[in-house]
């Protein structure tokens, strides 16, 4: 009897700890997280996309979608978890302003101050950011999810997680990682774009070497480009004065410890932990819903929008300047920002049609503007829609 | 630097001196609502009702108002101090606390020691005891008066007149501001109200979301693609025009500076416009110069550049060495 007693206890004890494993809560949903994690692992690694980003959200992805029981604190959703803890930083927005710290420490704004028309480049890729928008409107979504959609056409991580944070946080893993997944992606998605809206003789276009720009110019830069731009967009602060701020670190010439801290562990330190738990949020339950392919489609069309409007409006701004000043048009697609990635597709696709024709600084102009205009978008999206 | 550069400097130090300042303190605490006859109100911990004053913390930030006087006198403005240490003195951002004016004081932190019945003027002085943060004519024995609520209707709720008092006070009748904290609306924003609200918003004025309005005006996401799209190239063309003409004024300085050391404009200009593989090359002729003279193959004054080889051999690949090699002492 009492060996029968001790065989059922064992039993019942391994009954339930099976219970407990993530065999017995394994759903599809989750095999299909799992896959898409492995996928972004794989592309990262074989084929080196993104990698500083689609690791840690691959790996993220795996862990969030391990099943288990609830209650265990374990979850990313579950307070008072480690992981909770950490995604933190994502849902009250402080991982993006610090990221945008550290690209400002290791952003070079000469190109831009060089030649200040690129940053109308840089405004006029944002357009696909308000076409995302609208057409988000008609796939039926409510304006702050749509808003929070359109921001994937922005092409900038910590701004779409800052934003969809504040405007629809349920949406934020998919918002999240269709934005993530479309920057590693510009190499595929831009250059038939860019060829398609130019003609040959446009692409060999060559511009006009950058002047040299004097220190005090670049001290300038983000002192009087955070006072003008957050005095017009004071809900863009927290993006813009990390960016600024971080710039000047780097420009002033006395705080080069503080710039490289931003631009080297610090700004590590967060891309590890936003990667992370932004794959982890992206639980089976959460993420796979038809909302989420409409998004994915959404930032899609968004990439396709901001490259359009930005090599078009490049086209339209050659129209009004002298033979020598014209604008190669195939640096129109980094105003999306994307930054650098944007700008070695037009120093590529460049390359292709003149091998001599360097495109790169010249594209990092509108580049590093399209980073500035989409903060700028997203504080106007916050204004209008929080 | 230009003239020009020193202009946009100053107009830059004139938005932000006339940018107004918000500070999160006891400066932000406002008088807020106040019942004077309460016989079917509000009660307090005790269940006795009394006549009580609402504060409301305007800022968004937490404020403690330990520390902080009310009174109705103008000429005692420390009559009652509101004790320092409790945690309940803590206002929440956008949040409301409540005194009573039963003039016991000896009930606890928020019992004031003195009655409404008594008093014309409330003061709420910040913890220094000379500041007065706020300050209330209340209209005792003044009248007539018409006495406001709200109801609700498809556009939200709104705020109504619902006849009127022939003097104040009225039992269970309060005074209080049409919206928190503000002085906005007729009679600088105060009301008398028939609902009253002790520890909660005046009027609750239930409006749609921005968002849902948004897309109840702009189904297609027409006007917030132009109107933003606007501020972008606003925003963006201002940097421009800014920056256009820091980069002049720049170049424009440089070259007084050159005139001034003796070199010709025309040189200065050149040298300005010198593409970047020029920079790169001499950069590199000046660190084989500095770091290494050997590369002098001619004569000193002469930069050259070779290219650099070195025979390979897996003996000396950093690759196949696994370990340092032993230095020999």
């Amino acid at each position: 009897m009492e060996n029968q007693g001790f065989i059922s206890f064992l039993w019942d004890n391994l009954q339930q700890f099976f219970g407990y494993t993530a065999f017995a809560n394994f759903t599809f949903g989750h095999s299909v997280m799992i896959l898409i994690g492995l996928l972004f692992l794989f592309l990262a690694i074989t084929k080196d996309w993104e990698p500083m980003l689609l690791v840690p959200i691959g790996f993220g992805i795996i862990i969030g979608n391990i099943p288990f029981l609830e209650g265990l604190s374990i979850g990313v959703y579950e307070e008072g978890s480690v992981m909770n803890i950490l995604y933190q930083g994502v849902r009250l927005g402080f991982y993006p302003p610090l990221i945008f710290l550290g690209i400002g420490a290791m952003t070079d704004f000469s190109a831009l101050i060089s030649n200040p028309k690129l940053m109308l480049i840089g405004a006029a890729a944002q357009f696909g950011i308000f076409g995302a928008y609208g057409l988000a409107l008609l796939f039926g979504f409510p304006a702050n999810e749509a808003g929070a959609i359109g921001i994937i056409g922005g092409a900038d991580g910590p701004t779409a997680i800052f934003l969809s944070g504040r405007l629809a946080p349920d949406l934020l893993g998919a918002i999240a990682v269709s934005a993530y997944s479309y920057m590693a992606l510009v190499p595929v998605i831009q250059p038939p774009i860019m060829r398609l809206f130019t003609s040959k003789k446009e692409r060999l276009i060559r511009m006009k070497p950058p002047r040299v720009v004097s220190q005090r110019e670049k001290i300038f830069f983000p002192i009087v480009g955070f006072l003008l731009t957050a005095l017009l967009v004071p809900s863009g602060i927290p993006l813009l004065g990390m960016l600024f701020f971080g710039n000047l670190l780097k420009e002033c010439g006395v705080t080069r410890r503080l710039a490289e801290t931003a631009r080297g562990p610090l700004i590590d330190i967060v891309t590890i932990l936003i990667g992370l738990t932004v794959g982890a949020s992206t639980q089976a339950d959460k993420f796979l819903q038809w909302n989420s392919i409409k998004i994915f489609m959404l930032g899609a069309l968004s990439f396709m929008i901001a490259t359009t409007a930005g090599v078009l409006f490049v086209k339209f701004f050659n129209l009004f300047l002298k033979p020598g000043n014209k604008i190669n048009p195939l640096i129109g697609n980094a105003g999306v920002s994307a930054v650098p990635d944007s700008a070695r597709v037009s120093n590529n696709v460049g390359l292709e049609y003149d091998k001599n024709n360097y495109l790169l600084m010249h594209a990092m102009g509108p580049n590093v503007a399209g980073v500035i205009g989409s903060a700028v978008a997203a504080g106007i999206l916050l204004g209008f829609l929080s | 630097m230009s003239k020009r550069l020193y202009l946009f400097l100053l107009a830059g130090c004139l938005l932000l001196a006339g940018a107004p300042a918000v500070a999160q303190s006891q400066a932000d605490i406002r008088i807020n609502e106040v019942l004077v006859s309460n016989t079917d109100d509000y009660e307090d911990d005790y269940g006795h009702k009394h006549g009580w004053i609402e504060l409301f913390n305007t800022s968004r930030g937490t404020v403690d108002i330990g520390g902080c006087y009310i009174s109705n006198d103008r000429n005692d403005l420390k009559k009652y101090r509101i004790p320092k240490g409790d945690v309940l003195t803590k206002i929440k951002p956008r949040q409301h606390i409540v005194l009573w004016a039963d003039n016991k004081p000896l009930r606890g932190t928020f019992h004031v020691n003195f009655t409404l019945e008594e008093t014309s003027a409330l003061y709420f002085t910040s913890s220094n005891g000379r500041d007065v943060v706020d300050s209330l004519h209340i209209p005792i024995g003044e009248g007539p008066f018409s006495v406001m609520d709200y109801i609700a209707n498809d556009k939200g709720n709104q705020v109504t007149v619902k006849g009127s008092i022939p003097h104040y006070p009225v039992e269970n009748v309060s005074y209080g501001r049409l919206m928190d904290g503000e002085d906005a609306g007729g009679a600088n924003g105060w009301a008398f109200l028939v609902k009253t609200t002790p520890s909660s918003n005046n009027v609750i004025l239930d409006s749609e979301a921005a968002a849902q309005r948004f897309k109840q005006f702009d189904p297609y996401g027409v006007i917030m693609a132009i109107t933003a799209m606007s501020v972008v190239f606003v925003a963006l063309i201002l940097l421009y025009i800014v920056f256009k003409n820091i980069g002049r004024a720049s170049i424009n300085s440089g070259r007084k500076k050159a005139e001034k050391a003796g070199v010709a404009p025309d040189a200065v200009a050149v040298a300005q416009d010198a593409p970047g593989e020029v920079y790169a090359a001499i950069a590199i002729a000046l660190h084989l110069y500095i770091q290494q003279e050997e590369a002098h193959d001619i004569e000193n004054t002469i930069l050259t550049i070779n290219k650099v080889t070195r025979t390979y051999s897996p003996w000396s690949s950093k690759i196949y060495g696994l370990r340092e090699i032993p230095h020999k002492q």
